[in-house]
């Protein structure tokens, strides 16, 4: 936040300003023209300057550019929105580039549906340098809800070269289980100074480009009693606020894991779900309005054989709402190499 | 005639030295000189003629509602300003219809729906059809969207601006009219795309910044007929504590978006979200109202609800001051906002929403052009 003495303005407006204590830019633009007036006793005139010269230096801090000079790059570089690929090309092609880094994606779907997969999955593919789809960096995964899939991790990341998704060359530098930060939060207060404190030091370094926390829903279906749901509201609001701004002060996408819950009789004509299904993404409606892009996973009834010869389950990724993508739905399966779209 | 000097905007201190000194009207100030009224005052000369330039300028500024003829408008002048003015089309009759032609100009229109019910997608599309060519009864303007959400994909963008351009040739070509065809020559998506006024804004006071400042934007761009501002409830929703502050906020933005609307003939759009309030009437049921409390509903001339029903889009027509309320579907496609199907086969209603990544040149062809 910027100093109003800072500005290009007339010594008698400074001084006048000085003396109401409005210091920060902020302190100018939350008063009227009429409430400056009596606060500074300037003339109309001069309040009608200091709120443009104010207004003019906070604009500098926010990105103009032209649609056109969007699609092209031709823009400030915090416009310009990256994609982190999912280490899959079907399932690439699908989210039109991967996982945005503006904004967040949840991911919900029901418990084993294969969430917590595409969450580890991308922990690897950031890892790819820029022109294989990746940011080149490392990625955090908050879990709140059980101990980290290590194990799963272990065994996805060495089986990542043989994917032939890219060269051995490539792979081979890097160190996949190396890059992972993980922490455990085990209520809503930690996670707020995780993200608060610990998490812009590792993104300030650009050591980290991907936040996943896995799950959201933990937090905040288990803290809160039935009446205190305004309390959880507002916990919710500031807490997908703070996702937002990580987001995109540093460009990185957060990945949100998100439980269902089920949907009960009446609830589905509220105006509020798309289609008729029997499960909705948990944490209602002040959740929803916070997420950018949103996708639910869920199991089929259908296997098919793997390229060992084992069955694996076919599963769908559904995307319920996105700014750039339509409601379709994709298959994929997870196998030990991790998750990989059918064609 | 002579007004006096104590209802011109100066500081007090300066009035009640010149009330001290003997100027009491505008008359006595007429030809006085900056010197001399800093002599006779004992004021610096710079305050003499900030007075003078006060005083003496707003007498001279045409604009004060001195005169009968400027200022004041019979009605009958302003319902023929309205008509010549046109409207932004959304590429949706029903919704064109709902509103009386389209997204009007010099008013607020706010959309308020849900997440994932096409709020964003509607604001995109209004940025694409303020610019149809005036040959197909467009208005040919530029846009300026402010998104303070992060929901803004130029990818999806150019997909719905493709689309846009595809359907107006496709007219042009069908009509064989030459002008439609010659004003094609400049519809390219590069063309919409450079059209669009792009800010990105990540809290309330870049975008209280922001919308202070867009009046000298629209200045220096004259062509610009849309300001969309996604959303506006996001920057004030969380983080909060002091209410009336917001309040407060929320009504000087209002009050410069009507500015805005009515100085450049421009239509400002705002994007709402939705919360939910409990027992509104009076059955204990939570329902489903636009975000921002209550006072905030007089801001926007017109609200359009936006919701889903038995997985159909509807929009609703909540608040207007010229149409009925009533409610028509509409269909978010690959091509952008679109006219659900056929109306009197109501099989195509359930499966309308499921074909959305089906090929757009159906839906396109179905429109047809407005006459103006």
């Amino acid at each position: 936040m910027g100093d109003v003495q800072g500005l290009v303005l007339h010594p008698r407006i400074l001084a006048a300003v000085r003396k109401a204590k409005l210091h920060r830019h902020e302190e100018v633009l939350r008063f009227s023209p009429a409430d400056l007036e009596r606060l500074t006793h300037l003339s109309a005139k001069d309040v009608g300057h200091l709120v443009r010269e104010v207004s003019e230096a906070v604009r500098q801090r926010s990105h103009a550019a032209t649609a056109l000079q969007l699609l092209l790059g031709d823009c400030p570089a915090e416009l310009k929105v990256k994609f982190l690929s999912l280490g899959c090309p079907v399932l690439d092609e699908f989210l039109r580039g991967g996982v945005p880094c503006q904004g967040l994606t949840e991911i919900s779907g029901e418990s084993s549906a294969g969430k917590t997969q595409f969450g580890l999955q991308l922990c690897l593919t950031v890892q790819l340098p820029e022109e294989w789809g990746g940011l080149n960096a490392g990625a955090v995964y908050i879990c709140t809800e059980d101990a980290f899939p290590s194990k799963r991790l272990t065994q996805m990341a060495q089986q990542f070269p043989t994917r032939g998704l890219v060269p051995v060359q490539v792979t081979k530098k890097i160190r996949f289980s190396d890059q992972i930060f993980v922490e455990h939060t085990a209520d809503k207060d930690q996670l707020s100074k995780c993200i608060q404190s610990r998490l812009p030091i590792l993104l300030e370094r650009g050591v980290v480009k991907l936040v996943v926390i896995d799950s959201i829903a933990a937090l905040f279906r288990g803290e809160y009693e039935s009446r205190e749901t305004a309390r959880r509201a507002k916990d919710l609001q500031s807490l997908g606020a703070q996702l937002r701004k990580v987001s995109q002060k540093y460009s990185v996408p957060v990945v949100c894991i998100n439980q269902v819950s089920a949907v009960v009789g009446k609830r589905r004509g509220n105006g509020n779900i798309s289609s008729s299904q029997k499960v909705i993404p948990a944490l209602g409606l002040v959740w929803s309005s916070l997420v950018t892009t949103r996708l639910m996973v869920t199991r089929t009834e259908h296997t098919v054989q793997c390229a060992d010869g084992s069955p694996a389950v076919v599963r769908s990724l559904e995307v319920l709402f996105s700014p750039h993508l339509p409601n379709t739905t994709q298959y994929y399966i997870v196998d030990a190499q991790g998750v990989k779209g059918l064609r | 005639m002579s007004r006096h000097i104590g209802s011109y905007p100066l500081p007090p201190y300066l009035k009640s030295k010149l009330l001290a000194g003997g100027f009491s009207t505008v008359e006595d100030l007429e030809d006085v000189k900056p010197v001399e009224l800093s002599k006779e005052l004992k004021i610096s000369p710079e305050e003499a003629l900030e007075v003078l330039r006060v005083v003496q300028g707003e007498q001279k500024d045409p604009s004060s509602a001195s005169s009968p003829d400027d200022g004041v408008k019979t009605a009958l002048d302003m319902l023929q300003e309205e008509r010549e003015q046109g409207c932004i089309i959304t590429f949706c009759s029903a919704l064109d219809e709902l509103l009386g032609g389209g997204v009007p100009l010099t008013k607020i229109t706010e959309f308020c729906g849900a997440p994932g019910v096409g709020k964003t997608q509607m604001g995109m599309q209004l940025a694409i059809d303020v610019q149809i060519p005036s040959a197909f009864g467009g208005l040919g303007g530029e846009a300026v969207y402010i998104d303070t959400e992060g929901s803004f994909m130029v990818q999806r963008l150019e997909d719905m601006a493709k689309a846009a351009m595809e359907h107006c040739r496709h007219i042009a070509t069908v009509e064989n009219n030459r002008e439609q065809l010659e004003a094609m020559a400049n519809f390219t998506v590069e063309h919409i795309l450079s059209r669009i006024h792009f800010y990105r804004v990540h809290d309330w006071v870049e975008l209280v910044a922001l919308v202070n400042i867009l009046p000298e934007f629209l200045q220096q761009h004259p062509k610009v007929r849309l300001v969309v501002i996604d959303s506006i409830a996001f920057p004030f929703r969380h983080d909060f504590e002091d209410l009336s502050l917001r309040t407060r906020l929320l009504n000087g933005l209002a009050q410069n978006c009507i500015r805005l609307a009515d100085s450049h003939k421009a239509a400002v759009v705002l994007v709402n979200q939705m919360t939910t309030k409990m027992g509104h009437s009076g059955d204990g049921q939570a329902h489903l109202v636009p975000a921002l409390g209550e006072s905030w509903g007089h801001a926007s001339t017109i609200r359009v609800l936006l919701f889903w029903e038995a997985g159909c889009r509807y929009a609703r027509l909540y608040k207007s001051p010229s149409r009925e309320e009533a409610t028509v579907p509409y269909q978010v496609t690959v091509a952008g906002i679109r006219d659900v199907c056929i109306p009197n086969n109501m099989q195509d209603l359930s499966t309308a929403t499921k074909e959305e990544g089906d090929s757009l040149g159906e839906h396109s062809q179905r429109k047809r052009p407005r006459v103006s």
